[in-house]
């Protein structure tokens, strides 16, 4: 079956982050160099290849970008100056638009006045709606109890409404994701046993971030990792426990420990992230698209005006307090809503579940092979005398 | 056409000027606004526009604009304009115009770059507004000449341009930095593709050029500087103390016996060593012995210690307190052939050069499978000896050592890389061929691999060479290899084989390395002495690519061989015969041009304005 190559793809990269793709002139160092570029998965070359070609078909199959994690080695060693490693960054941005099917993801990573001006109409809605909300019911100057201004039980019953429509948002992509790398391919032969075999890499992937510890520089692995728990530990609180939260000066203990580590780690990991970027300390942060800007400042806000509502809230200063948290919601909630299903964040998703499916899909490459292996290798010039 | 070209020419001609770039290094410095300005006051430019870094043309646009500005002619201003061209005769066309009045001022390809390169911008946008070549309005003022040459490096390049000027019966001056000529080649088992013996080549010619009585060859000599016009150049020779009689000495090795101090040969690429008193091979040229002094024990000690070979000389010729002359040489031109040095591999952490023992240089390798070299000719590993004299384990190359059973050769070390040489050092591949040749003929169980990223076999019979080591089992693999590392003892080169698809982990026992080529150590003090610009990347810059690849800026100076820009032995014979040639011209007929540098901006454009063909 002839591929049908769209000359104009590295053009439709370009907003993107990807620059310097046709640089490119195929030496292979960058895959040699790759700690997990390994079979089936040899990247990056491969995908620049593709780029330079324009086999966009193809390109939305890939799993590749979802298991580089960007240390930079390959673009510290490019003969070329071609980047891999930021064209791997940006093919991630793609597939995150090409995963999305209301197209708001593509919008979002093609003009950041698009996203900083959704962000922005929604944190007004938000504001609006939450004031009159809260007038409507309650006092103004009372944080909690009976008259509470912003009610935990309500805010509560929003928060898991949201999360459903989030929830909704990510699932219908990630199997958009699925279809496009595993589901179409009537080749491949994938069987139930080895979806659920492999199932346990799902959490442990997300939880850990194990792959990516085994880059040579451990640093963007750990603030990484301080900043995805923290940010989980945040959100367990608030579905869970977002009552304990908010009650009066008797807060548990264990909610307040919790907490307060959560913060911390937001606060240092997006400072430690921004204040890299701003130094291009490192290949990986040489080159920063918007949306890296827009997501960590975001984040860091959310947290500070989190922290400040919490310092207003325990001086008694309630009218503070509950405006305050107005502004907080209204940051929270285009934080979820926007960057969690079509942004930065939804990799959050995309990057375990690529590596699960990339499991899956190898196990069922080895048993396809397995047949033909030996006289496939009587066919190489070079045959490997081990393959890595 | 002709009439149409007749009728443009017969009124005022309306001009426009486009300036683009194709670089981000703006054509040798030269200050392109003020060469804009100019440009703009010339006479019948109408107007001057800059298009930028590698700008998309768009033809239409600038159709439109050529019918607007009612312009019969356009000029490309830039570096290598001709790249744009197309676009812009397309553009004439589309106007209706003369598809032919595009005319390309180029900067680069007519040398602009160091102090003068705004000015001489200026006079090669000039010449193209009026419609006349560059060459033919730069042409400097004769002079007379001198008929005695002087030659600048003693490799096969500086031979050749010597033996071709004595042959024609002027006077050459062989200028040589160590103690023998000979230089790389000598160094060198076979030449490819033909797998000649190179040493049966070069030596004749050394001989020839030792025995030459046109030639005085001064060995162990360097240029301290230069000074006058082209044509009567007076150039001094610093002669660095030989500290043996070179008539005297019949090279009868007495003196190296008994000589106590050990260094690494030069010749022997560091993998053998030599005495301090040595002759750096058995057939070098002058075949005479010399002192290292920087080793040797009496020189460093100013006497006080050793001096045994002095004594024991039979011929009585080594006199250890001499010390260095100059000499003064009246030329009329001087060839520079200085050749190359090969890139410091230890740059190159990730292939362990100078960490494990068993990755080698190419130069180390050509000498290990050399039949003079210090293993006879037999490739092995190295193996692990007790230095008793510094008391350490040393990894050393042993005759009876084991051979290798697996060897992979690395292409583009150091080159076709941003990060190190940009360029492509154009002997590599072929040379790293010819060593996957040797061998598999030296150890036919052996196994061998090459790592490349394009196969460049460029030349006569180079691609029928590459089939043929491809037919002899060599594994050819389409990757550059990102690191040697140790395994337990064991090397393993880790690439990948992107014909296959797959990262490869080989275990060999031997790496070589293919290192590219860079300038000669010092070619920056040349350069300055005899005022000729070098690019980029240190290699000494041609008088017109295309058309003048052996001139310089400077009158008088010419350039042959690998200081030019790398290349292999074959080119480097050609442009050292075409060489000699320039300078036999001055030579015989007792006259030659100056430099270019001699013409200022206003006689060019005079010259130029002469030119222009009369309505």
């Amino acid at each position: 079956m002839a591929i049908r190559a769209n000359p104009k793809l590295i053009e439709e990269l370009e907003p993107y982050g990807a620059e310097d793709v046709m640089k490119c002139y195929h030496c292979g160092n960058c895959s040699a160099v790759c700690p997990f570029s390994a079979d089936p998965y040899v990247f990056p070359r491969k995908p620049m290849r593709y780029l330079q070609m324009g086999l966009e078909e193809k390109l939305q199959d890939q799993l590749d970008p979802w298991l580089c994690y960007y240390c930079g080695e390959c673009s510290d060693q490019c003969p070329r100056d071609a980047e891999p490693g930021e064209t791997m960054m940006s093919l991630r941005r793609w597939l995150t638009a090409r995963y999305d099917w209301t197209g708001i993801s593509r919008l979002f990573y093609r003009s950041w006045r698009w996203e900083l001006g959704a962000i922005l109409l929604v944190a007004v809605l938000t504001a609006i709606a939450f004031t009159l909300f809260g007038l409507s019911q309650g006092s103004l100057a009372s944080y909690d109890g009976p008259n509470a201004f912003l009610p935990s039980s309500s805010i509560h019953i929003f928060d898991w409404a949201l999360a459903m429509v989030l929830l909704a948002f990510l699932l219908s992509n990630a199997a958009r994701m699925w279809w496009f790398t595993m589901g179409r391919d009537k080749t491949l032969p994938t069987s139930v046993g080895s979806y659920v075999r492999s199932l346990w890499m799902l959490p442990a992937h997300f939880l850990t971030q194990a792959r990516y510890g085994q880059c040579e520089r451990k640093g963007p692995w750990l603030t990484h990792l301080a900043l995805m728990l923290s940010y989980l530990t945040m959100l367990v609180l608030i579905m869970f426990f977002l009552a304990d939260m908010a009650g009066g000066p008797g807060i548990d203990w264990r909610v307040h420990v919790f907490g307060y580590l959560a913060t911390a780690g937001l606060v240092i990991s997006t400072i430690l992230f921004l204040r890299n970027r701003a130094r291009k300390s490192a290949p990986q942060y040489r080159h920063s698209h918007e949306s890296d800007w827009i997501f960590l400042v975001l984040i860091l806000v959310v947290a500070l005006t989190g922290i400040l509502q919490h310092i207003l809230h325990r001086s008694g200063l309630d009218v503070a307090a509950n405006v305050t948290y107005v502004v907080h919601l209204s940051l929270v909630v285009p934080m979820l809503a926007l960057e969690v299903p079509f942004s930065k964040w939804s990799h959050l998703a995309y990057r375990p579940l690529g590596i699960y499916l990339a499991k899956v899909r190898a196990t069922a490459l080895a048993r396809s092979r397995e047949g033909d292996e030996a006289a496939q290798r009587g066919a190489e010039p070079a045959a490997p005398l081990r393959a890595a | 056409m002709a009439r149409a070209a007749l009728a443009v020419t017969e009124e005022l001609m309306r001009i426009g000027v486009y300036f683009c770039r194709v670089g981000v290094e703006t054509s040798g410095g030269a200050n392109l606004e003020s060469v804009g300005h100019y440009t703009a006051n010339l006479p019948q430019v109408e107007s001057v526009r800059s298009l930028g870094l590698l700008p998309r043309i768009d033809p239409e646009a600038i159709a439109d604009e050529i019918v607007a500005d009612e312009l019969d002619r356009i000029v490309i201003a830039g570096d290598s304009p001709g790249f744009f061209k197309p676009a812009f005769t397309r553009a004439m066309s589309l106007a209706g115009r003369e598809p032919d009045e595009v005319r390309l001022a180029s900067f680069r390809e007519h040398g602009v770059s160091g102090d003068g390169a705004t000015e001489r911008a200026k006079a090669i946008a000039a010449c193209a507004v009026y419609g006349v070549p560059f060459t033919l309005a730069a042409q400097p003022h004769d002079a007379k000449w001198t008929s005695a040459t002087l030659v600048i490096g003693g490799g096969i390049s500086g031979i050749q341009a010597a033996l071709e000027i004595a042959d024609g019966g002027k006077k050459v001056y062989l200028v040589e930095r160590t103690g023998t000529i000979g230089g790389h080649m000598a160094m060198f088992d076979k030449t490819f593709p033909t797998l000649d013996c190179a040493a049966c080549i070069l030596t004749p010619k050394m001989v020839a050029v030792g025995q030459h009585p046109m030639i005085e060859m001064l060995t162990y000599s360097e240029v301290e500087s230069i000074s006058g016009l082209p044509g009567s150049f007076r150039v001094t020779v610093l002669r660095h103390a030989r500290r043996v009689d070179e008539d005297a000495c019949v090279a009868c090795n007495i003196c190296s016996d008994v000589c106590p101090v050990r260094v690494p040969s030069e010749f022997d690429a560091g993998i053998a060593e030599r005495k301090a008193i040595y002759i750096p091979f058995p057939q070098a040229v002058p075949n005479a012995y010399l002192v290292d002094e920087a080793s040797c024990t009496y020189v460093q000690t100013n006497g006080k210690k050793c001096g045994v070979c002095a004594k024991k000389c039979p011929k009585e010729c080594i006199d250890l307190d001499a010390r260095g002359d100059v000499q003064q040489l009246d030329v009329g031109s001087v060839i520079v052939a200085t050749g190359y040095d090969v890139l410091d591999a230890s740059r190159l952490e990730r292939y362990g050069y100078g960490v494990q023992p068993n990755v080698l240089t190419a130069l180390e390798f050509e000498r290990l499978t050399n039949a003079s070299g210090p293993t006879g000719g037999r490739i092995v590993t190295k193996s692990l000896r007790h230095n008793k004299r510094k008391k350490i384990d040393e990894w050393v190359f042993d005759a009876e050592g084991e051979s290798p059973r697996s060897v992979a050769i690395i292409h583009c070390v150091g080159s076709r890389d941003t990060n190190y040489n940009a360029y492509c050092s154009r002997v590599c591949c072929m040379y790293s061929l010819k060593f996957a040749h040797l061998v598999r003929e030296k150890l036919p169980d052996a196994a061998c691999y090459e790592f490349y990223i394009d196969m460049r076999a460029f030349g006569k019979g180079y691609e029928a060479f590459f089939e043929r080591i491809r037919e002899e089992g060599t594994f050819i693999v389409r990757g550059r290899t990102a690191s040697v590392t140790d395994h337990d003892g064991q090397m393993v080169v880790k690439g990948e084989d992107m014909l296959s698809d797959h990262v490869v982990e080989f275990p060999v026992d031997m790496v070589l390395l293919a290192v590219g080529l860079v300038p000669a150590d010092r070619s920056d003090e040349l350069a300055r002495m005899l005022g000729i610009p070098r690019d980029e990347y240190g290699w000494f810059t041609e008088a017109d690519y295309n058309g003048d690849p052996t001139g310089t800026e400077r009158g008088g100076v010419y350039v042959a061989g690998v200081c030019q820009g790398p290349k292999d032995i074959p080119d480097t014979v050609a442009q050292a015969s075409a060489v000699a040639a320039r300078a036999l011209e001055g030579a015989m007929t007792g006259r030659g041009l100056q430099s270019l540098a001699s013409l200022s901006l206003s006689d060019i454009e005079a010259r130029a304005k002469s030119l222009v063909p009369a309505p």
